[in-house]
């Protein structure tokens, strides 16, 4: 059974030799070759070499194509700020005032360099890895990639008071959002992975959530391939039950203290379900800790084949010892959780008696 | 009916999304009352209530915006009023806010001027991208005590420490304090130290009880 396979059958619910598994390593594969943030995030082939880098060392079963919320929201205009050892930020929102929305142009897909970067760090992945692993593309949601055309003040504002403002933008990130969705997707992506940070309980009200939905559903219902909604450092559960009805929704990754069994409560058996350990927060973890934690979420999921373990939240920070990933790994690929014949072992116990 | 009553009313409001609703029925009881009345006793405990909702994670950050807008329309109807005025004239103090050079995440910033205000400091804003120079500038002209700057990121909290030296250039380290905030001081304390704040609160409910240990040092 190859990575890709393995990640497959947690869709169906089918057997598979072993937990697959995944984490957000794209900052790190920086680290690794130890390249500086810089060309890492601009030159495509240098951040394809990272990610390399990051299948030797740890043999991922989803690998995932650039991640960077920043150069989206360049690809539109916004300003960027390039940080030693962290992901690029967004400097300055592009959008300063509601009528700069009908003037913004969407990003020329030919001549921008930032969605240069993503499409071909994407190809690079495909090249290598498609047949063999699941490939994962991050992409901004479009009730997202407001918050930082406008910064979120402005955002929050808007969806509050000017919901004609709402419809204009949501156009413009929906257009771009099933253009490069697709454009992922015909390029080997296995499916997309979509952060909601600003679409969670932390930030918006269940009422402009509602206002939201309609726009999601006619975004997501565009795209050719599944969608994975991500936490981004959120928790998802309170809303979980309506992202679950949107169109080509399978999986979620939730966030670090979430539950999964309230998860499968609201959502059911059949949704793929990932995470929850704490990628940012391993920087601070011993191996010892690091294999407690891998652990305890193993055995939470130990019945659960609609499962995939992943880090939850953002990046793995740049400094984490390589030790302390290989820890989880090797706990991951450690753990028994099915059967010599691929069935789990509680099947095997009941079987038994 | 009683003050617990009215902040129930308005938290309604504000959770339905009817700012204006909530502004004048805020401006209707002051009539009836007095505008500060209804600021200490309706508006303030409101807002301290529901900021810590929002730190259980029990409230959006569109409630809290919400919730400042709300004050912040009313603050300007009471603005207007001369009884109001006259009893507001003692402030608990002065404070200059912004956003560092660079910074142009003003959200943080905006809720700890409501907060502040709301507690009765006089907030004067520069807004977002304020150069080290105009901050204190502003202080020496206003008499502040304190000087309150945001940052979100690493990059731009660095530009605090130019507002330090430019307290140091003034001689007026000691005399003025300097109150740092944002995501990045959450994530880092340490960096307080390294950009010579004096202090640094989590949230922006937490802001009011700062300013009060940093005027109360400065009074030592």
């Amino acid at each position: 059974m190859n990575s890709l396979e393995r990640v497959l059958a947690t869709v169906t619910g089918a057997d598979a030799d072993y937990q697959p598994f995944t984490m957000l390593l794209s900052l790190y594969g920086a680290s690794l070759i130890k390249s500086d943030t810089y060309s890492y995030y601009r030159d495509p082939e240098r951040w394809a070499e990272g990610q390399y880098a990051v299948v030797n060392t740890f043999d991922p079963d989803i690998v995932i194509t650039p991640f960077s919320f920043a150069i989206e929201a360049e690809a539109f205009g916004s300003e960027m700020v390039f940080l030693n050892k962290y992901a690029p930020n967004v400097r300055k929102p592009i959008i300063s005032n509601l009528a700069q929305i009908d003037s913004l142009p969407g990003p020329d897909f030919e001549k921008s360099q930032s969605i240069q970067f993503f499409l071909k760090g994407t190809d690079f992945l495909a090249e290598k890895y498609k047949g063999t692993r699941a490939i994962a593309s991050p992409i901004h949601s479009p009730a997202d990639l407001p918050a930082l055309l406008m910064g979120i003040e402005m955002w929050i504002d808007t969806l509050l008071f000017h919901p004609e403002d709402v419809a204009k933008i949501m156009k413009k990130t929906i257009d771009h959002f099933v253009r490069l969705g697709n454009e992922f997707i015909e390029r080997g992506a296995t499916f997309l992975i979509v952060p909601v940070n600003f679409t969670t309980p932390m930030i918006i009200t269940e009422r402009i959530f509602a206002q939201l939905i309609p726009y999601l559903h006619e975004a997501f219902r565009q795209i050719k391939g599944p969608i994975v909604i991500h936490n981004g450092g959120a928790k998802l559960i309170p809303f979980i039950d309506r992202f679950a009805k949107l169109p080509n929704v399978i999986a979620f990754v939730l966030e670090p203290t979430e539950s999964f069994n309230e998860a499968r409560r609201i959502i059911g058996d059949d949704l793929v379900l990932m995470g929850n350990f704490d990628g940012p927060n391993s920087v601070n973890l011993s191996i010892e800790k690091a294999n407690e934690v891998t652990l305890k979420i193993l055995n939470n999921r130990k019945e659960d084949k609609h499962f995939i373990f992943a880090t939850s939240n953002a990046d793995i920070p740049y400094d984490t010892p390589v030790e302390t990933i290989k820890a989880v790994v090797d706990t991951i690929r450690g753990f028994k959780k099915y059967g010599e014949d691929g069935s789990s072992e509680s099947e095997v116990r009941r079987s038994a008696l | 009916m009683d003050a617990k009553k009215k902040q129930e009313i308005i938290a309604r409001l504000i959770n339905d999304g009817e700012k204006d609703k909530a502004v004048q029925l805020l401006a209707a009881w002051s009539e009836q009352t007095s505008f500060r009345d209804v600021i200490f006793n309706v508006l303030e405990p409101m807002l301290v209530s529901w900021g810590k909702l929002w730190m259980q994670g029990k409230l959006s950050l569109a409630h809290g915006y919400l919730s400042g807008k709300v004050a912040e329309e009313f603050y300007l109807v009471a603005a207007k009023n001369p009884e109001f005025n006259s009893s507001m004239a003692k402030t608990k103090g002065t404070i200059i806010l912004g956003n560092v050079e660079d910074d142009f995440h003003p959200l943080g910033r905006r809720l700890v001027g409501i907060y502040a205000q709301t507690a009765g400091w006089n907030i004067i804003d520069l807004g977002t991208d304020v150069p080290a120079e105009l901050f204190v500038e502003k202080a020496i002209e206003c008499q502040a005590d304190i000087i309150a700057v945001s940052a979100m990121m690493f990059t731009t909290a660095k530009n605090i420490l130019k507002v330090r030296q430019e307290l140091e250039k003034h001689n007026l380290s000691g005399k003025i304090k300097l109150a740092v905030g944002g995501a990045i001081f959450k994530l880092r304390p340490e960096m307080v130290a390294e950009v010579g704040g004096d202090g640094t609160a989590d949230t922006a409910i937490e802001a009011p009880d700062l300013f009060a240990d940093l005027l109360l040092k400065n009074e030592l």
